[in-house]
């Protein structure tokens, strides 16, 4: 895996995003954010991702859909929903389409770190046990 | 047949006086005390979200809102029913409640009372929307920092709106921006229809008159020729885009052309510059409002410029930069002038590490007639340097306190008068081309240090602070504090918040996040971290740390890196629009008015915030019900009696069913006579424990803490009697309300034989002194109750207990603990002086309430202590 995890986070609420840059970056993560899906999308599409951080719920467009597509670009992206609908339904959704973790909105700093603190110790495992499936990712030499 | 049914079968024999169910009063009263906990939570979690620990967007803000607006308005319509009575008057305060946040929400402003002028002592915290960015700051600086700034008064942003609309001209901006076709040629003619506008229409005959009065007043304290400096404070310029330059001074103005100064100030707003500048930078022609602060022309001998923080050439030290001129420093500022330049250290004592003194000619002064002027300078003074070494620090020191109170580095306008004295005259966030901090590789710097404490404690205010350790016990001598030192305590107390301009940082043992002395932190943005348990024990007296209050780690030795970081974070979340939002929201929800039920304003008609008409509620439903079983009495089935005996709780019972075993015709009735299990126990616990203290204790309402919270006239203060005071009781149910002192506390419990039926629902809240003392009885409460065994939640100074499914007699014995608790906590807030008092109050209760309670194999009163630690609820969780 890489040195630094590298963090997207896709919010159409700009104070999210500026919230978690700071956040994500003093711990030592390297950070994107947007604030549409369609930048979200293409990034993804460009680059690899250890981490997106998406909301749900987005003024013209469907979170699920980003959590979908992520999915089949990168699957070893491991994704973190976040939203502010917190119910059951969606959440249940959003693990079927790939989700690996559910956080929600609003929530404390403390709270969205330690979750991919602990992505984090899961890929490095799965890096020490060689298993490609363990989130190593294409992204290993780097 | 289940507990609720049966209930709900007893209650229903008993019909209130106009022919309404009692089950359906009662169903209507308990759906009161509900509603009106679950407003408060509601309050104190969107209070809590202010201190920066939390991230939310604007959807929180508004779902928060319509939460509270469903909850208030049917708390309003189940009191309508209860009380039988439209309240009109109840539903016009929320209406008039709801409209102000919704205006808010959807970014209109609305200025309550619209003052027009404002001096500038009377600038209030959150006062941003009424002054503007810069006029707000300038408050604060000299509020809250206590730096000296120059007197004088703001014509408000509600001036601005009045101006502007009355003539027609805001509607005139929108319209040609609108249509505006994007080209320059197209903004510079808007500009200048707009300029023209203003400049051709009069001000409103009531402001003018304002401003006359505001400028005479300033006037009669002067000995010279009145000379005042015009200056814009828009919203937004200051915050998040420095504006610098944008908008128009006007120096030297003389009384009688100060209306024309106003007009060439607001003129400036829509100059092709600026308009660009608010372009560039998404903001809204909505967002468009501007206050001028009219201040005293300082008779500078010396000014200039300091920015706090700026990379010193060659190498890659950090210093403090001072530009310098003889009079007046808009020549510096302009750049028209050669100046002294001294490099200072950024720490205590400030040293100087390079001082360049130029040779100084001509200085710029005010004019005879207004407006400034350049004159030589003698010649004695021309290659002098315009600075000591003591008016240097003292500038730095001030600039320091600058750069902690606003988190980023700051440039800052300064001014020595001829006697010497330092005048901070504007402060703005430096804009450095580099953002230094974010190329910074904080996690290698934090990988090699020492970690000292790590996790422990909660953070009060987010930040980051470098410093020496200063231990301070309630003995020290906070006047010797030394100037950038981190508190480091066993307790938190409000006395702190005397060293806090000089503190950079706190850390304390014991203490909650909710408690005054944070509070205080987070008003001057001191980072602090509290009930860490341990900080005390860990850290030495002088040696010097790093305390990160966003990770809540504390390193040894100075991590300069992590303190730039923060410096240099893009976005201070205290400035973004949602932080600023919520806090405008929250002015029009939790502040409560209504805080004495005996007051000739506890009004429907005074409620000016949804705590107030809560509280109004709350105090009108249990009156109702009083009212209702008293009325009844004239009826066959008299139920509702007086307690006569005991202390005296004032308290009406209303039996509606095998609760009491008393005579029809018996209009009051004794302990002995009560049968309802729970209240029986609770009765005996208040008199057995002997707990009940008569003897009013005086509040001490000169301490200096009441001028932090709300304050209260000393008639509100008196300890009032007992209020008029209910207990609606079945055989194995009881519902207490009790207004006691200073305090209400509410029970309601059920208490038989069948063990998954149990629980007892404690709450209590309110109380008429300042916010700490409450706040430590609260937390008083809540260690009590915890050894207990109760799941406890502290909002504030609200406590929730809660506690099911014990057998009977654990019930009971609760019960009888309830009661002395009751009488103990009666007028406690007043007695607590010090945060050292919650333990000794605690063990002194426990032993107290041993007798009471020791029939059992379980009392928790002979358990060994220890884990007790007091919880503190947050919200969707």
């Amino acid at each position: 895996m890489p040195s630094r995890l590298r963090i997207l986070v896709l919010d159409d609420e700009p104070i999210v995003c500026k919230r978690l840059k700071p956040a994500f970056q003093k711990a030592g993560y390297e950070v994107e954010t947007c604030t549409d899906s369609a930048t979200a999308l293409q990034r993804i599409a460009e680059a690899p991702f250890d981490v997106v951080v998406t909301d749900l719920k987005m003024e013209g467009a469907d979170g699920l859909q980003v959590v979908e597509r992520t999915h089949q670009i990168q699957p070893q992206a491991r994704i973190v929903v976040i939203t502010g609908f917190a119910t059951l339904d969606t959440a249940k959704e959003s693990f079927r389409k790939g989700a690996f973790d559910f956080v929600a909105k609003p929530f404390k700093l403390g709270d969205i770190l330690d979750c991919v603190r602990r992505i984090e110790a899961e890929l490095r495992e799965g890096a020490e046990r060689g298993d490609a499936d363990g989130g190593a990712g294409k992204d290993t030499s780097s | 047949m289940g507990i609720l049914s049966h209930m709900a079968d007893l209650l229903a024999r008993w019909r209130g006086s106009r022919g309404l169910p009692f089950a359906l009063l009662f169903k209507k009263f308990k759906s009161i005390l509900e509603r009106n906990n679950r407003i408060l939570e509601l309050m104190a979690d969107m209070g809590d979200k202010l201190g920066g620990e939390y991230v939310f967007d604007r959807q929180y803000i508004v779902d928060a809102c319509e939460q509270l607006d469903d909850h208030v308005f049917k708390l309003i319509s189940d009191m309508s029913v209860l009380g039988q009575r439209k309240n009109v008057e109840l539903f016009l305060a929320f209406e008039r409640i709801q409209h102000q946040l919704q205006e808010e929400i959807a970014g209109r402003h609305h200025f309550e009372g619209g003052r027009l002028v404002l001096p500038f002592r009377d600038i209030g915290p959150d006062a941003e929307d009424e002054v503007g960015g810069k006029l707000a700051q300038l408050g604060d600086l000299s509020n809250r920092l206590h730096l000296r700034t120059p007197d004088g008064f703001a014509i408000t942003t509600a001036a601005f709106f009045t101006f502007m609309t009355r003539n027609g001209l805001l509607a005139l901006a929108q319209q040609g921006m609108q249509d505006w076709d994007g080209t320059d040629k197209g903004l510079r003619e808007l500009s200048e229809l707009m300029q023209r506008g203003i400049h051709d229409a009069p001000l409103p005959w009531g402001l003018v008159a304002q401003i006359d009065a505001m400028v005479d007043v300033l006037g009669m304290r002067r000995k010279q020729p009145l000379r005042l400096a015009l200056r814009s404070s828009a919203w937004g310029e200051d915050g998040d885009a420095s504006f610098a330059g944008q908008y128009a001074t006007e120096l030297n103005v003389p009384p009688d052309r100060v209306v024309e100064a106003y007009k060439n100030v607001i003129a400036s707003v829509y100059s092709v510059e600026a308009w660009r500048y608010r372009l560039d930078r998404g903001f809204r022609e909505t967002e468009v409002a501007m206050a001028v602060g009219c201040q005293l022309m300082a008779h500078s001998r010396a000014s200039g410029v300091l920015y706090t923080c700026a990379l010193h050439a060659g190498d890659n030290c950090e210093a403090m930069v001072v530009s310098a001129a003889w009079g007046g420093g808009a020549a510096v500022v302009g750049g028209e002038t050669a100046t002294d330049t001294f490099l200072l250290e950024r720490t205590p004592p400030y040293r100087i590490i390079i001082r360049e003194i130029a040779h100084k000619a001509r200085r710029m002064v005010p004019a005879p007639k207004g407006d400034m002027t350049w004159e030589d300078v003698p010649p004695d003074m021309q290659d002098a340097p315009c600075l000591t070494d003591a008016q240097l620090e003292q500038l730095a020191r001030a600039g320091m306190s600058l750069e902690r109170y606003h988190k980023r580095p700051q440039d800052v306008e300064w001014t020595f008068d001829a006697e010497g004295e330092l005048h901070v005259l504007q402060s703005r966030p430096l804009c450095t081309t580099a953002e230094a901090g974010l190329c910074v590789p904080v996690q290698d710097a934090t990988s090699r240090a020492e970690v000292i404490l790590s996790g422990r404690g909660m953070v009060a205010q987010r930040g980051v602070a470098v410093g020496r350790v200063v231990l301070v016990d309630h003995a020290t001598d906070l006047d010797a504090f030394p100037d950038g030192g981190i508190l480091v305590s066993k307790y938190t107390s409000p006395r702190y918040a005397r060293v806090m301009r000089r503190a950079q940082g706190i850390i304390t043992d014991v203490g909650s996040p909710t408690g005054h002395m944070a509070t205080i932190a987070r008003e001057q943005r001191v980072p602090a971290v509290v009930n860490t348990e341990v900080a005390t024990e860990l850290l030495r007296d002088g040696e010097e740390i790093t305390l990160d209050a966003t990770q809540n780690v504390v390193y040894r030795g100075r991590i300069a890196e992590l303190d730039r970081f923060e410096r240099t974070e893009t976005d201070v979340f205290e400035e973004s629009y949602e932080y600023r939002l919520l806090r405008r929201l929250l002015k029009r929800i939790s502040p409560l008015n209504l805080v004495d039920p005996h007051a000739d304003d506890f009004k429907p008609r005074a409620c000016r915030t949804y705590h107030d008409i809560t509280r109004y509620i709350h105090e009108k439903a249990v009156e109702t019900l009083v009212d209702l079983s008293q009325r009844h009495e004239a009826l066959h089935h008299a139920p509702a009696r007086r307690l006569l005996d005991g202390p005296p709780l004032g308290l009406t019972v209303i039996d509606a069913g095998g609760g009491t075993e008393c005579l029809p015709e018996e209009a009051g009735l004794v302990t002995g006579q009560v049968c309802s299990v729970p209240l029986r126990a609770f009765l005996d616990g208040l008199t057995e424990s002997g707990m009940w203290d008569t003897a009013p204790v005086p509040v001490d309402l000169g301490s200096f803490m009441s001028s932090f919270t709300r304050t209260f006239s000393a008639s509100q203060a008196g300890p009032r009697e007992v209020g008029r005071n209910l207990a609606v009781v079945l055989r194995e149910y009881m519902n207490v309300n009790m207004r006691l002192g200073y305090h209400f506390n509410i029970i309601d419990a059920y208490i038989g034989s069948t063990i998954n039926d149990n629980y007892i629902h404690f709450r209590f809240l309110g109380g008429v002194t300042e916010l700490v003392r409450r706040s430590r009885r609260a937390r008083f409460v809540a260690e009590v109750l915890e050894r207990f065994d109760f799941r406890v939640e502290v909002h504030g100074d609200l406590v929730v207990g809660r506690i099911k499914k014990l057998s009977e007699p654990r019930m009971l014995l609760r019960m009888r603990m309830l009661g002395g608790l009751v009488g103990y906590a009666r007028q406690l807030d007043a007695r607590m002086h010090s945060d050292e008092q919650v333990a000794d109050h605690v063990r002194t209760f426990m032993e107290a309430i041993s007798n009471v309670v020791a029939t059992h194999h379980d009392d928790p009163t002979k358990r060994t202590g220890g884990g007790h630690a007091v919880t503190t609820a947050h919200s969707g969780t």
